[in-house]
């Protein structure tokens, strides 16, 4: 197939409306949609999940699945409408004009597939080339992609390959055609940070060099900041601003877009001194969105009857560059205007020692042979190596660290799901590193209890609200009678700010955010000294997860817990956490307070995570650093330090020790601790990563 | 009086059949009416499919409950009509008394029985049996099949290769053997019976024991209502007046041996696979979120798979419920037709079909209305189970 040249916009989309047909009514997923995306041109699609951003994806793709149906307006694609073509022109398209990348790398290849030949398949069927040359082909992208050893690669399985290869075979497949146009959908969000900063660059660097246009699908502001020209923010089915990133980023023009960057902390939020603000009340669903304006009952702005009287339109902002906002009132609002920080909270003064861990070890061994365990050779798996620390009563301690770094591990063995190999483990003054669940008493079980990641797993789906929370305190033995625990109930119900309601409510009929307060409810119960949140906010929207935060911190204020908060999101991180802690392979690599960790000097890693997390802020200017290859496993690690596979200072350490011999742990100032072998000197030298321009 | 026409034979059986016909009429308006207000149940009124399946199935059960009532049968079963031997279908009865139906509708065995009430009586057989063998196979495979999924290791590799011994055994040849006299006299099947039929004790006292731990008061309480009742029941159900098992003073009643042994055999070789699909779900289940947030909060383990796991569960296992049903029927056909269990002279449609079969080249009549009613049952249990499945996946 030969492709013609085309100098118009590559994308244009008009005015588009999708619905979705259930049994019982029909459901505008989007509505009256517009964007365009010149040639080169990096457009990104932001908004909270139900937003319609990938349901736009998909009608770009014509791919609506037997439920969804374009009823107005139209897609054109280099000048001709995608909705008039026939199913084979369309698959004459799909893959070699435009092609799309998915969020879950495993499942978009074909497990039982090598990678070679699926690469192949795509120059074979759309250009009609040699076996011969398509491979030649491959071997080019993937070496594009920046894959070590390309042959081998080609000749490998997709279940051989780590997440981040993997995104990038898929990355590689879509480019085999060089495609005009290139629709990645959260692309990066399966994917660790330092892989994810990785395959970011790789994006940006393969669509400048092919000339690919882009439409990127993100619910990440600071991802959409490192990769796109210009951006779209849609609420609920609807853009309400688009514009160039620095117009939108700087000078916003609609309501929405405001209170997003407000909720999400940026460098310089503080929890106690300046806190985020949470969009007030919840997404409306697709059938119950209100008259008017959509975004209107969550509005600070909002004016009765002129904001819900009719359909609002999209107006051009005066003075800026294709720049248009879904807000009447937009030219009155002060948009300069210091906002109003809230409620202001004197730090909290953490208290005596909770919790204290002395060379915490834990080794997993893995027999070789699963059914007769005995015989054969062992592999251990050191999930944890001498870790130690105190937490004191009502401080904030983050865990950092990518997956496999054996955080969850340490919360398990913390929990007593599992027992320590060796060290301690202080509640108080009760050792319980070798007491398994079954073992504790009530009061030890109630005292340190966690908040789990997913929304949508941690509560049973098939038991009401109430009864969980019921079933908690029964458990913990509180309360004499059932009049009682259900008083109790309720009284949790409102600390995390539900509506009574809720008690008889199912799962299923909760938002996530929603869902995650049943779950912090849960696990205060039995009056929690010690809540382990592991990444509690990571899978919710960016609304809301300022909302439970905040929650999170304020009850943590009230009955003075110790919050272990284990997480990746370095912004979260540094907004709520006193002290930090960085864990690579098991190993702490960094702790400190949250001003010392995130000021040089680093650790080589802390360095790399700094750089690798984007932040939706124009004003910030960071250094790039690139981490090459993935993290090892941690059956074999590397020999000497953990991090020397992958550190860019290795060089500036004599005799190979890093190879040779695992670093020490040194106290660099007071409380900071790192363990690394980089002499005094040079660690004094290094450079902050991120620099807020001066204003 | 002059032999029936087809038409009037088929205009008479479809009268026969009006109680059957109001019940399901009724049944599916006051269905259809509330349907959104009804869960999964409601939804099967989405899909043609399903609507099928459980019109055949209800069919079957209302004419098996009605045909118990003797509202639907024209004669006694096992009444034998002099002059109706292997008489065709619509001959009239030779010298009808006052009050008693005219014709054989099907027409006659070669026993002179009618077989059109042999077959609406049969229903009742199945009715009763199926479904109630079918609930004790899968209280056996839960009450295995959780801890082998959830605890795994070698509890689940040994209950896993005992389960595929019993399903690599041959299941004639199994059912043969455990009606064998002598192996009977040995007390086999009903050392059997005493294993099987302690599952539904077991699984019932850890319910309600893991759910009342924390108040001692209220548990023992409810024990004590449920189980004491289930354990007369099970005392009852193997103790057997003359045979091995005879010390039980309370015995309230009593199963025949023949039926005991269908029960024993139909558990037997259903609870293994029901054994695979629930260790395979508590595998899946396990690794949520609420199962670690109850394991944190301390609950037990037997909790944990009863009360977080099971219901969770219980999706694919409704399904699979409707489509072993259908082969338990299919199970007891089989049973019946080798004469296996069931009594030499019962109506059930396995014994009637075999009957039927040794005179199939010469009277085509006697064996077909059985076959065809067993047929139709299974069919509406598969096409239940499809649509269930169907509806249950969509939104």
């Amino acid at each position: 197939m030969v492709k013609e040249a085309y100098d118009g916009p590559i994308l244009e989309i008009d005015n588009l409306s999708i619905s979705f047909f259930t049994r019982l009514r029909e459901i505008p997923a989007v509505m009256d949609f517009s964007v365009s995306v010149m040639p080169g041109e990096a457009v990104g699609l932001v908004g909270e999940s139900g937003c319609g951003k990938s349901t736009v994806a998909l009608g770009v793709m014509q791919d609506l699945g037997k439920n969804g149906q374009i009823v107005g307006g139209s897609i054109k694609f280099k000048g001709r409408d995608l909705g008039q073509m026939s199913a084979a022109e369309l698959r004459d398209i799909r893959g070699s004009e435009i092609a799309m990348i998915y969020q879950e790398p495993m499942a978009s290849l074909n497990p039982a597939m090598k990678i070679g030949k699926q690469l192949m398949e795509v120059p074979m069927i759309h250009q009609g080339l040699g076996a011969a040359e398509a491979h030649a082909r491959a071997l080019q992208v993937v070496t594009d992609v920046k894959l070590p050893d390309p042959a081998r690669i080609l000749d490998s399985f997709p279940h051989q390959l780590s997440g981040g290869q993997q995104q990038r075979i898929v990355i590689a497949m879509a480019l085999m055609s060089e495609p005009s146009l290139l629709i990645l959908d959260e692309p990066t969000t399966a994917l660790d940070v330092t892989v994810e900063a990785a395959v970011v660059d790789l994006v940006k660097e393969l669509g400048a060099k092919y000339g690919t246009s882009m439409l990127f699908i993100s619910h990440n502001l600071g991802l959409v900041l490192e990769t796109c020209d210009r951006l779209c923010v849609m609420y609920s089915g609807e853009a309400v601003e688009t514009g160039s990133i620095k117009d939108v980023f700087d000078d916003m023009r609609h309501p929405y877009t405001q209170a997003l960057f407000r909720s999400i902390p940026l460098p310089g939020a503080d929890k106690s001194a300046r806190p985020l603000k949470a969009i007030p009340g919840n997404f409306p669903l697709p059938h119950e969105r209100p008259p008017g304006c959509n975004f209107g009952p969550r509005c600070t702005y909002f004016q009765a009857g002129r904001c819900d009287a009719g359909d609002i339109p999209m107006e051009e902002v005066v003075g800026a560059d294709r720049h248009h906002s879904r807000c009447l009132r937009f030219s009155e609002i002060d948009w300069y205007a210091p906002f109003d920080a809230g409620e202001v909270h004197a730090p909290s003064v953490p208290g005596k020692v909770v919790l204290k861990v002395n060379a915490l070890k834990k080794h997993y061994e893995v027999a070789a042979n699963a059914l007769f365990g005995s015989s054969g050779a062992t592999r251990v798996v050191k999930a944890n190596e001498t870790i130690s620390f105190e937490a004191r009563e009502s401080e904030t301690l983050a865990i950092v660290g990518e997956s496999g770094c054996g955080k969850s591990t340490f919360a398990k063995v913390l929990m007593g799901l599992e027992t320590a190999t060796s060290g301690q483990i202080m509640l108080y003054d009760q050792d319980i590193e070798n007491t398994p669940i079954e073992m504790r008493n009530t009061d030890t079980v109630s005292s340190v209890q966690m908040v789990f990641q997913n929304p949508f797993d941690t509560l049973n789906p098939s038991m009401t609200v109430g009864r969980q929370i019921i079933r908690a305190l029964e458990i913990f033995r509180i309360g004499k009678t059932d009049a009682e625990r259900k008083e109790r109930m309720f009284r949790l119900l409102d600390l995390v700010k539900l509506p009574r309601e809720f008690a008889e409510r199912m799962p299923r009929q909760l938002s996530g955010g929603q869902k995650q307060r049943v779950g912090i409810a849960r696990a205060f119960a039995g009056g929690a000294k010690i809540v382990v949140a592991d990444e509690p906010v990571s899978a919710l929207d960016v609304s809301v997860q300022a909302a439970v935060t905040d929650l999170l911190m304020e009850i943590q204020r009230e009955e003075k817990t110790t919050l272990l908060f284990i997480s990746h999101d370095l912004s979260i991180v540094r907004y709520l956490s006193d002290r930090v802690m960085v864990m690579y392979l098991g190993h702490v690599v960094e702790m400190g307070a949250t001003d010392q960790v995130f000021a040089p000097p680093y650790h080589p890693y802390t360095e790399a995570l700094l750089s690798a997390v984007p932040i939706a802020d124009t004003s910030v200017e960071k250094e790039r650093i690139v981490l090459e290859g993935d993290i090892p496993s941690a059956m074999n690690p590397p020999p000497g330090c953990p991090f020397q596979t992958r550190c860019r200072w290795k060089a500036q350490v004599p005799d190979g020790l890093c190879e040779a011999e695992l670093p020490p742990v040194r106290e660099i100032a007071a409380g900071h601790q790192i363990k690394c072998h980089l002499s005094a000197e040079i660690l004094g030298r290094m450079e902050a990563v991120i620099k807020v321009a001066a204003e | 009086m002059d032999p029936l026409s087809t038409s009037q034979i088929a205009l008479r059986i479809l009268a026969q059949f009006l109680p059957v016909w109001i019940a399901l009429v009724a049944l599916f308006v006051v269905s259809i009416r509330y349907k959104r207000r009804l869960g999964l149940y409601g939804k099967l009124f989405d899909s043609t499919i399903g609507m099928i399946g459980f019109g055949l199935v209800m069919f079957w059960v209302f004419t098996g409950v009605f045909g118990a009532m003797d509202l639907i049968v024209t004669h006694d079963p096992l009444a034998q009509l002099s002059g109706m031997k292997n008489k065709k279908p619509g001959t009239p009865l030779p010298s009808p008394e006052e009050g008693e139906y005219a014709w054989y509708l099907l027409g006659g065995d070669n026993l002179a029985r009618d077989v059109f009430s042999r077959m609406v009586k049969g229903a009742w057989i199945v009715v009763q049996i199926a479904p109630l063998a079918t609930l004790f196979a899968f209280m056996v495979g839960i009450t295995l099949g959780l801890p082998a999924g959830y605890y795994g290791g070698r509890l689940d590799t040994v209950l896993s290769f005992l389960a595929n011994l019993i399903l690599a055994f041959p299941v004639i040849l199994l059912f043969y053997l455990l009606v064998t006299p002598e192996i009977v006299a040995t007390g086999v099947p009903q050392y059997m019976a005493v294993v099987l039929f302690v599952f539904p004790l077991v699984f019932f006292g850890v319910l309600i024991h893991s759910r009342y731990r924390a108040q001692p008061q209220r548990n023992r309480t409810m024990l004590a209502v449920v189980l004491v009742p289930l354990f007369l029941a099970y005392m009852s159900l193997i103790n057997t007046p003359g045979s091995k098992i005879d010390f039980w003073p309370l015995d309230v009643f009593d199963v025949p041996g023949g039926i005991l042994v269908v029960f024993v055999s139909v558990v037997f070789v259903n609870a293994p696979t029901v054994f695979r699909i629930v260790r395979g779900l508590a595998m899946d289940i396990k690794t949520r979120d609420y199962v670690a947030a109850a394991q944190t909060r301390g609950e037990g383990p037997w909790y944990i798979m009863l009360w977080e796991i099971l219901p969770n569960a219980r999706g694919p296992l409704i399904v699979d419920f409707c489509l072993r049903i259908g082969y338990t029927t299919i199970l007891l056909g089989t049973l019946g037709f080798f004469g296996l269990g069931l009594p030499p002279e019962s109506p059930d449609w396995g014994s009637t079909i075999n009957e039927g079969r040794k005179l199939l080249s010469i009277y085509l009549h006697p064996a077909l209305p059985p076959a065809f009613a067993l047929l139709s049952l299974v069919l509406g249990l598969n096409l239940l189970a499809d649509g269930l499945r169907e509806e249950s996946l969509r939104d």
